[in-house]
């Protein structure tokens, strides 16, 4: 399929402007992999070498024990099993919260952008503010309804609020990726006859694959990463591994393992980091081209 | 733009009359309804709640008496909070623009069809992935002067060298720039990708067969399309800015002193760990009167004054 | 079939409710923030007591005394509190007092001779209007000083006994090249060193009316611009990569002799203990100050109030398991506090909660933490400006002492 090649200019032999794409594109990916180097070098390192302060060196003593422990042995309160433990609660979590809000945001998105509804522009106004709002604001508030509600502290609970606060970023992200779409495609599809629900599937859903693809990462982020909500709304049974990762490193009074630490930390980003990578292959251009060519 | 062939899926035809028109607005409206009750309910709902707490002295738990302004006069007297809006602003300017900048960058390079886009792409997103608990720390230890950067160009053999801005009251906020676009850059450059990728390929034959060198098609072409998506991407960092809290924890805790302090950590201070839930929502409304004042004036002009993108 | 099907549908359903019952007697969800090893084995210790007693503890751990504290007063406000939840000693929990929304000990109090055991002040800090609302489980000695005993046989000096005292030694070991003092460069670290000169030059009169009462004038004494032109001088005692440092990394730097002395609560120990040292070896721990007084303090555990009687008898078994002389000394080993039951026999603890025992043990030595005297709000008000003054080498004790007063005016 030609659609799915990368655009432009065909890679040619190796021309100073070659080369200076890679210059540039590998030193920028060495800024962005010291902090990484830091932590993956002191999470191979035992303790007495990490006392020494020597943070970029390569381990003397090279050991894994930091990684085993901090997947299935370290504790976390009277827990011993790392932050295995919250893994399944979290991809429990995540998969039907990433879902709905991509869901709620892609429709959002739609009829706001080609349909005309009164008052509409005025509530993705509001939606829009919503999204300055910090976080702690809504947590008491929202804990007394749901507790009105009965749904308090369960699975349902938590899906329902990071669909609520997935709300503003992913209709805005959609809203403004269908600006950018040609508008002939949907007047077309009007003319046609084409209902609401029969053109969002048969011609604007084919044509979001990259938008699909960044909101997937944004959400798989945020809702992976998330620990307050979590916390708050989940209840004991779900509690996400951010929960765990959290208890392993942090702790005002209690002494320090920061190669547990770096290691639990890189291990409770393979998830989002194994989706970032594997994205890749639906970031592909001329998708609009393609679908319109059909 | 040039009209594009289109041939759209077969749907039968049928006449528009008015009422038909209005009839198939009807799953609009009805699609947007869910996200209607959401937005009155717990968005409106949630802010006059925490507006009218900030009216009131209520400290761990909330109660409804009523003090008028002295909330806010005490936080303008404040000067923990003074400097954390003058650092938001300085963070705000910096962290947007030089996201933007980087971002924009990386996607164009990243689009040359470059060798190993995948190796690339993750690496400048992974940084987005990880807790800021724990890269927190490692960026604490690299910028600090006995442990990081300092050290070790000193022990290369330039013994003068200093590289002290995370223990220097006046260059701290900047270590946190620093520290904010290694975070947000990749996710900036994933939104721009995504939107150059949505370019139609039509325009890049057509800039060929013209001779505009790539770099002109890029600038003066491509990004006023990816208007959109620049747009996005700018909100998206705006509201990380209005939120900016992890990072400022991981890295310096608002120190040396009060210098890197910033609005959400004041918040979140007073709400959680000062119990004065008054002050906190006094801070969190100020908050919000500075973003809908910004922002009000553009939301309108943009999205509510025209009603669709229709003619 | 349908009948059986109904019928072994309610077995099920009678099999659940009563088995549900059976452990709703003994079921026991606690809400606490101990997490790092050294901890998790404390708590590991009230666990298995009960346990043992009959008894089914449900672990919920949270990081982080302030994410703990908010799930803990979320779930009480929202209807569904755990069993047990924990707060510091002090004026935390206040409000959940006045609220009715804890459950009054009174009665375990007065059973269990708490005036005759404890400290007084720790007793009074969970008292409210004459009744007792909150078990105490540990003290924690905040100002303790920790140094590397061979750094000072090194530099041939002997570890202060006093602050200016501790100025002039300083000079010696800078000229060895020791850091003299290793900070944690974070708010809270600055404002407990600061705690420390207050009553260890200060005393504890002036410490008490300076962060309990506020008093204006007691701020602006002479006794009290000493004390802030000493911690001043300290600021030049510290080394260049010390703001923002975890108090952790402070330790180590002590731990491998890079820095002579640390101020920091007990707790501190379990960095200690975790690289292998031994207190009375290779470190020491002291109170500087002309007569040593202990800053105290710790962490009690409230319970929720509730009809449900099974419930109330879970509770009631917590605080027998919470004060046992057996857990205590263990809980206490493991936590690096000391026990708050003073007629525990210590003598199996580590010479630094020996130490520690025996300078409690007279009232006249006991002073309370800030968090039992202060507002959480004030105490945030003090530590603004003390870390404003420690970051601020140009910041004269006079300017400093203008900011606490003004901080004592706004939170009252």
């Amino acid at each position: 399929m030609n659609a799915a090649q990368p655009q432009g200019r065909r890679p040619r032999r190796l021309t100073p402007g070659r080369i200076g794409v890679y210059v540039f594109l590998i030193s920028a990916a060495l800024f962005f992999l010291l902090p990484l180097w830091i932590m993956v070098v002191t999470s191979l390192k035992p303790m007495e070498e990490i006392r020494l302060g020597n943070i970029l060196a390569l381990p003397q003593m090279l050991t894994f024990e930091a990684w085993s422990k901090a997947w299935s042995s370290a504790c976390t309160g009277l827990e011993c099993h790392g932050i295995s433990v919250g893994f399944w609660n979290s991809v429990r979590i995540l998969i039907p919260s990433v879902i709905f809000s991509i869901i709620a945001g892609a429709i959002n998105g739609y009829a706001l952008s080609f349909w005309r509804v009164k008052g509409a522009n005025i509530l993705f106004g509001v939606l829009l503010l919503g999204a300055f709002i910090p976080y702690q604001v809504f947590l008491y508030p929202l804990v007394r309804i749901f507790s009105m509600t009965g749904i308090y502290n369960s699975l349902t609970c938590i899906v329902l609020v990071h669909v609520i606060f997935g709300l503003p970023t992913m209709t805005l992200l959609f809203r403004n990726y269908y600006a950018g779409l040609p508008i002939e495609l949907f007047k077309a599809a009007r003319i046609d006859g084409g209902g609401f629900w029969s053109i969002f599937f048969q011609v604007i859903l084919p044509m979001s694959t990259p938008i699909l693809v960044v909101a997937t990462i944004l959400q798989v982020t945020g809702i992976w990463n998330d620990f307050i909500f979590g916390l708050t709304f989940a209840g004991r049974e779900n509690l996400p591994m951010t929960v765990q990762l959290n208890n392993i490193v942090h702790s005002t009074q209690g002494e320090r393992a920061y190669n547990v630490d770096m290691a639990a930390t890189m291990l409770a980003a393979l998830v989002p980091l194994v989706i970032y990578f594997v994205s890749g292959r639906w970031f592909v251009r001329g998708i609009a081209a393609g679908a319109v060519k059909g | 733009m040039a009209t594009i062939p289109i041939r759209v899926p077969n749907l039968a035809a049928s006449r528009t009359t008015a009422r038909s028109r209005i009839r198939k607005r009807l799953p609009a409206a009805f699609a947007l309804l869910p996200t209607a009750l959401v937005v009155l309910v717990v968005y409106i709902g949630c802010m006059l709640w925490t507006v009218r707490l900030s009216f009131t002295s209520s400290t761990l738990l909330p109660k409804l008496d009523w003090v008028g302004l002295a909330q806010y006069s005490r936080l303008f007297a404040n000067d923990r909070f003074l400097t954390s809006v003058e650092n938001i602003a300085i963070f705000g300017v910096l962290f947007i623009s030089g996201c933007l900048i980087l971002g924009f960058l990386l996607a164009v390079f990243i689009d040359q069809n470059v060798r190993g886009e995948g190796v690339f792409r993750t690496v400048f997103l992974y940084p987005y992935a990880m807790s800021f608990v724990v890269t927190g720390v490692a960026w604490q230890w690299f910028l600090n002067p006995g442990l990081g950067l300092q050290k070790l160009v000193r022990d290369l053999g330039f013994p003068n060298f200093t590289f002290d801005w995370i223990v220097n009251q006046d260059m701290a906020i900047y270590t946190i720039v620093i520290a904010g676009l290694w975070h947000g850059a990749g996710l900036t450059m994933a939104i721009l990708l995504a939107g150059l990728r949505g370019v139609d390929e039509d325009l890049w034959k057509a800039a060929k067969v013209d001779g505009i060198p790539t770099w002109r098609v890029y600038v003066s072409i491509v990004l006023p399309l990816l208007r959109p998506m620049v747009i996005t991407a700018t909100v998206l960092l705006t509201t990380g800015v209005v939120k900016l809290y992890d990072l400022v924890v991981a890295m310096t805790l608002g120190g040396p002193g009060i210098a890197t302090e910033v609005p959400a950590k004041f918040v979140m201070d007073h709400l959680f760990e000062r119990n004065n839930i008054a002050l906190g929502t006094a801070t969190a409304t100020i908050m919000l009167i500075a973003v809908v004042s910004v922002l009000a004036p553009w939301v309108y002009a943009r999205y509510v004054r025209p009603q669709g993108r229709h003619a | 079939m349908r009948l059986k099907k109904r019928v072994s549908a309610y077995t099920l359903a009678f099999a659940f409710i009563s088995s549900s019952g059976a452990l709703a007697q003994q079921k026991a969800e606690v809400l606490h923030w101990w997490t790092s090893a050294g901890e998790s084995a404390a708590v590991r210790v009230f666990a298995d007591q009960f346990t043992k007693a009959g008894g089914t503890w449900v672990d919920n751990a949270i990081a982080g005394g302030v994410n703990a504290r908010a799930a803990g007063v979320n779930r009480i406000v929202g209807g569904n509190p755990p069993t047990m939840t924990q707060f510091n000693t002090g004026k935390q929990f206040d409000e959940l007092v006045s609220a009715g929304l804890l459950r009054d000990l009174d009665a375990q109090a007065k059973a269990g001779k708490w005036r005759e055991i404890m400290p007084k002040l720790i007793v009074d800090a969970v008292t409210r209007e004459g009744k007792a609302y909150a078990v105490p489980v540990n003290i924690h000695g905040q100002n303790w000083m920790f140094y590397n005993t061979k750094v000072f046989a090194d530099a041939g000096v002997e570890p202060p006994k006093t602050f200016p005292e501790l100025l002039q030694v300083s000079d010696k070991l800078k000229e060895k090249g020791v850091i003299p003092l290793a900070l944690g460069g974070q708010p809270t670290w600055e404002r407990n060193l600061f705690n420390a000169v207050l009553v260890g030059h200060g005393g504890p009169d002036l410490f008490r009316k300076v962060l309990g009462e506020r008093d204006q004038k007691a701020a602006k004494s002479p006794k009290f611009k000493e004390v802030v032109e000493i911690y001043g001088k300290m600021r030049g005692l510290v080394d260049q990569g010390s703001p923002g440092r975890n108090w952790n990394d402070a330790a180590s730097l002590v731990i491998t002799g890079k820095a002579a002395m640390h101020f920091n609560g007990d707790w501190a120990k379990g960095e200690f203990i975790a690289a292998g040292q031994t207190a009375g070896k290779e470190y020491g721990c002291t109170i500087v100050g002309e007569t040593p007084r202990e800053i105290i303090g710790g962490d009690v555990f409230v319970f929720p109030a509730t009809k449900d009687k099974a419930q109330l008898a879970t509770q009631d078994k917590l605080v027998e398991v919470l004060l046992d002389p057996a857990s205590q000394l263990e809980f206490n080993k493991k936590k690096g506090s000391i026990p708050v039951r003073m007629d525990v026999d210590i003598s199996s603890m580590d010479a630094c909660a020996q130490k520690s025992h025996a300078v409690v043990k007279d009232p006249a030595n006991q002073v309370e933490a800030q968090e039992l005297i202060s507002t959480p709000n004030f105490t945030g008000a003090m530590q603004d400006a003390i870390t404003q003054y420690w970051n601020t080498p140009n910041m004269s004790a006079d300017a400093f002492i203008e900011k606490v007063t003004a901080a004592m005016r706004d939170a009252s």
